[in-house]
């Protein structure tokens, strides 16, 4: 065992230091992706990487030629079997990782190391297609530095330069180059993507809100407690009762499941104009939506235009040219109070279809409900009231329902959470002839009292109803709002449902809780810090920027010439800093070592004008025995920095240390 | 010497380096030279590519790495040419070498700055041949010597070729250089022909039969060395065996002439030459007087030390078209 350990630390000793830098930047680089790409992949890339470490620590033979390109055709194959295409990014990804590790089969000139070190700045940049958080950002350095000390070590030819040089190196050109990478950051104009249209990925699951619902399936997002986005209001923050997150409307009902077959929702189609009149004072808001893969934005209830780039629904949604792949920023104005649709009732019979067999039971409670109604304003009530009157409970956890789903929750279970609610009621008001739809979206949010904006949560995902009633255009319905707070099993649901409820616990955790809730809030606030300045620094952000620093309207070309003038200045106070000339002295190893004389001529030995450095050492050490080694040292290094073939590597400070220490 | 516009941009310069100078020559701006090397382009490919998803995608983390990197290239540009500014350059004498053999020209690099040049490469700029490199590092404040190599192909007196000192460091992206042509002279002797025997005339053979008193410089014993021997007669065989020093005596008290003549070979004149070549060599080595007759001049009959460099500088430079 003992030997075996020996004999791996030797072979490690052995092994080129450049290519341990560089496996490790690699393999470090490649890591985020392992739980994006199919093991299919990973394996073999894993593999490969062994293999090759293998083969710098002497242990296994690289493949020859032949065995390489059935590598590569395997590879291909294995490519092709888990996205049926290579283009795209998953595909393109995963094709470049594999690519890249079978490149480290045949790895032995420069340029194949100056490929590989390309490949793998390249796969960091693939990284940020799928994550830029603030911590990623932050590993992702760990790794370009360690792939940029590969680079310098493997263009440094001595191996007797100790490793951390090489790293510190590094250090020195990358602390150099954030100043210019700064200003590029900054003023390098942004073009607005996608310059090509984007394939769509094959098999790419979205997160948060879905565009179909089945009440009776437990939902998954209640637990999910990721900011789904996050909003910084201009001016007064509406009351919480208000705050109704727009998404998704759904029209369609096969008696399980809710969906919308508009085509829209997959980003073409025209713009809507809807019929639509502001009441009150307008709210003005940023939103900063976190990447959930779909088209779909969010606005507060109800806004007055979609931001650039999207378009209005039909049905007041507003859907996105591309999916929102990366962090997206918008600025809007929404009413809180507001008339859709009043005039004409609409056109479209999907808001009264419900499926022939469904619901019989829901069927005749509507019936005799709007029977006993006056208008269909008052029969929107009684509905209500039947909720609010009979034993219906909210709960995460509802019971599965097997048969009929909306009569199983209206006359059986009563338990159940947003879902089960918007969409009995939605069916009750069809069943009655009233024009109605579920709408999905966020409710509520939660102030960072570290900082001015809100967070709307995954756990905040809200589904109500909108109905349409003459006169009033379509009237926005949460029956799950009228649920007395007794009948609430979850206080967390309690809080989000009753705002009063939910001041009253806010001060009521113990201190750790309270100090565990502040370090989330801080670290959120870090990073919207992080996703408003860098994340989301775009066309408009760099223009704010700008008039920030009181450059107004900008154009494109005055932008360039700013940025190579930034560029030249900077550049021209870094060379000056490198190439300016340190005054030499002359002789620097004269000078310390006539230090050295003059120390031992205060003790009573000076040198004799024509003596040398050796005949001077043989004198006085006899007379100074005790400083025998000192002597012998200093006299040593100075006949080396004058004479030797070679300067011995730190000589002069050395020298300069030895004369310092030295105390006759 | 400052240079006018016209010397300064001048192709040739960047082509050929700016002439013959002697040394210490220091690298300054006007002499040092950048561009990026294949993997700098390579490089700048991978960044154009990394932009153009940085766009496609909206990654604003592409974008500041590609910049990062961008930026990282152009301080890499600056680090490689201050690795190659300010050396001061020299050469020392260099010892003749035979045709075919290899030239090494002792080049000292001096450093005055107080950060050390790393992974200097040195080589004479030679047509056709890959020529052969050394690489170095040069301390602070401090100097390296380093044998240059240079294949000498042809005999005579030949001007040193350039010499292109470059460096890739820090990151192999740039590669920076510049060119130094020293004011000095390498001297080739003709390449020795194989082992021949040397002519023989009368005087030859009849020593050869024995004749003691004729064969002046025929070896005849030892005898205890005295100050004032020649290092040449000086036995180091049995200084070497640790049996003391011993100085070689030689018997006669005339000294046998030999005669190498350029009417004694056949063949071309380079054939020629390398046939004499040989036969000096030999003769130096057993110390017989000679004397070396070419069609152009004649040396006198010597046997010191310098007689073995004045025929070899002959021969090198015998000039083969002013000869009948």
């Amino acid at each position: 065992m003992e030997h075996l350990r020996q004999a791996l630390a030797w072979r490690w000793r052995q092994v080129e230091r450049p290519q341990l830098w560089l496996l490790a930047g690699l393999a470090l680089a490649l890591l985020p992706h392992v739980g994006r790409l199919p093991w299919l992949l990973i394996l073999p890339a894993v593999l490969l990487l062994g293999w090759r470490l293998g083969f710098e620590l002497k242990l296994l033979r690289l493949p020859p030629q032949t065995l390489r390109w059935l590598l590569v055709g395997l590879a291909l194959a294995a490519t092709w079997a888990s996205y049926h295409t290579f283009i795209g990014r998953q595909a393109g990804v995963a094709l470049l990782v594999i690519m890249l590790c079978l490149k480290l089969m045949e790895m032995d000139k420069p340029r194949d190391v100056a490929i590989v070190i390309g490949l793998s700045y390249f796969v960091v940049i693939t990284v940020f297609l799928f994550d830029q958080s603030l911590l990623m950002g932050g590993y992702m350095l760990l790794v370009v530095t360690l792939l940029t000390t590969a680079l310098t070590a493997f263009s440094r030819v001595s191996a007797t330069v100790p490793e951390s040089a090489n790293l510190r190196l590094t250090a020195t050109l990358l602390a150099q180059a954030v100043p210019l990478a700064l200003l590029l950051f900054m003023l390098f104009p942004r073009i607005p993507g996608p310059l090509w249209h984007l394939p769509s990925d094959a098999g790419s699951a979205g997160t948060g809100l879905s565009d179909t619902m089945s009440p009776g399936n437990i939902s998954r997002l209640s637990d999910n407690d990721a900011v789904a986005f996050r909003v910084r209001f201009a001016g007064e923050i509406p009351p919480q009762d208000k705050l109704y997150w727009r998404g998704l409307a759904l029209t369609h009902f096969d008696g399980r499941t809710w969906h919308n077959p508009n085509e829209a929702r997959r980003g073409h189609g025209v713009s809507h104009s809807v019929d639509y009149s502001a009441i009150g004072e307008p709210v003005s808001y940023t939103l900063t939506l976190e990447p959930h893969q779909r088209h779909w934005l969010f606005a507060l209830d109800m806004p007055a235009s979609a931001p650039l780039g999207s378009i209005v629904s039909a049905d007041g949604e507003i859907i996105a040219r591309n999916s929102v792949k990366t962090l997206r920023r918008y600025t809007l104005r929404s009413y809180t109070d507001y008339r859709l649709d009043a005039v004409s009732a609409p056109r479209d019979f999907a808001y009264l279809r419900l499926p022939p067999d469904t619901a019989p039971r829901a069927r005749i409670l509507a019936q005799q409900l709007r029977a006993e109604a006056s208008d269909d304003a008052d029969y929107l009530q009684r509905v209500l009231d039947f909720i609010r009157q009979q034993p219906f409970y909210y709960t995460r956890r509802p019971p599965l329902l097997l048969d009929d789903p909306v009569d199983g929750f209206l006359f059986d279970s009563r338990r159940g959470f947003c879902e089960h609610y918007a969409s009995a009621f939605t069916v009750l008001m069809r069943a009655a002839g009233l024009p109605a739809r579920v709408m999905t979206g966020y409710q509520g949010g939660e102030d960072n009292p570290l900082g001015d904006y809100f967070i709307v949560r995954q756990s905040d995902a809200h589904a109500w109803s909108e109905v349409w009633l003459r006169g009033r255009g379509w009237v926005r319905v949460d029956p799950t709002a009228v649920i007395p707070p007794g009948r609430i099993e979850n206080p967390a649901d309690l809080a989000r449902i009753d705002p009063a409820y939910a001041a009253r616990t806010r001060e009521a955790p113990d201190w750790a809780k309270r100090l565990w809730r502040k370090v989330g809030f801080g670290w959120d606030r870090v990073n919207n810090t992080w996703n408003q300045w860098i994340i989301g620094y775009d066309q408009g952000a760099q223009r704010t920027f700008l008039s920030r620093l009181g450059l107004e309207n900008v154009d494109w070309q005055r932008m360039v010439g700013l940025l190579f003038g930034g560029l030249a200045l900077v550049v021209a106070v870094i060379a000056l800093q490198l190439f300016r000339r340190r005054p030499v002295r002359r002789d620097a190893v004269g000078e310390a070592y006539a230090r050295f004389c003059r120390k031992l001529a205060r003790r009573g030995l000076p040198r004799k004008p024509a003596e040398g450095a050796q005949d001077y050492s043989q004198r006085v050490i006899p007379r100074r025995p005790e400083l025998a080694a000192q002597i012998q040292h200093i006299t040593l290094l100075y006949q080396r920095l004058r004479y030797a073939r070679t300067t011995p590597r730190d000589g002069l400070r050395h020298l300069r240390q030895a004369v310092r220490r030295f105390r006759p | 010497m400052p240079l006018t516009l016209r010397q300064r941009l001048s192709p040739v310069r960047f082509l050929r380096g700016e002439g013959p100078e002697v040394g210490p020559v220091e690298l300054r701006q006007r002499r040092v030279f950048i561009l990026p090397t294949c993997q700098g382009l390579l490089f700048a490919v991978i960044l154009l590519l990394m932009l153009i998803s940085s766009i496609n995608y909206d990654a604003s983390l592409g974008y500041a790495l590609t910049f990062l990197l961008a930026a990282l290239s152009v301080v890499a540009m600056l680090h490689t040419y201050r690795n190659l500014l300010g050396l001061r350059v020299d050469i020392g004498p260099t010892e003749p070498v035979f045709c075919g053999e290899t030239l090494r020209v002792p080049v000292t690099l001096e450093n005055p700055a107080g950060q050390t040049r790393f992974a200097v490469s040195l080589h004479f700029v030679e047509p056709k041949a890959e020529p052969a490199k050394v690489l170095c590092d040069v301390p602070a404040n401090g100097w390296v010597g380093v044998g240059l190599p240079l294949p000498a192909k042809r005999r005579g007196r030949h001007a040193l070729p350039r010499i292109t000192l470059a460096t890739v460091f820090p990151l192999g992206l740039f590669r920076a250089w510049a060119y130094v042509e020293f004011d000095a002279r390498v001297l080739i002797y003709p390449r020795p022909a194989r082992a021949t025997p040397l002519p023989r005339d009368s005087a030859w053979q009849a020593d050869l039969s024995g004749d003691l008193g004729q064969g002046a410089d025929d070896f005849a014993g030892l005898r205890n060395y005295q100050p004032g021997d020649a290092p040449g007669h000086v036995h180091w065989k049995t200084l070497a065996r640790g049996q003391g020093l011993y100085t070689k005596q030689f018997g006669g008290d005339r000294a046998e002439e030999l005669w190498l003549d350029w009417q004694a070979t056949a063949g071309g004149i380079e054939a020629r030459l390398s046939l004499l070549t040989r036969w000096v060599l030999d003769a130096d080595m057993a110390h017989y007087r000679y004397g070396l007759r070419l069609p152009d001049q004649t040396l006198p009959l010597a046997h010191e030390p310098q007689q073995r460099r004045r025929c070899l500088k002959a021969l090198a430079l015998f000039n083969g078209a002013a000869s009948p």
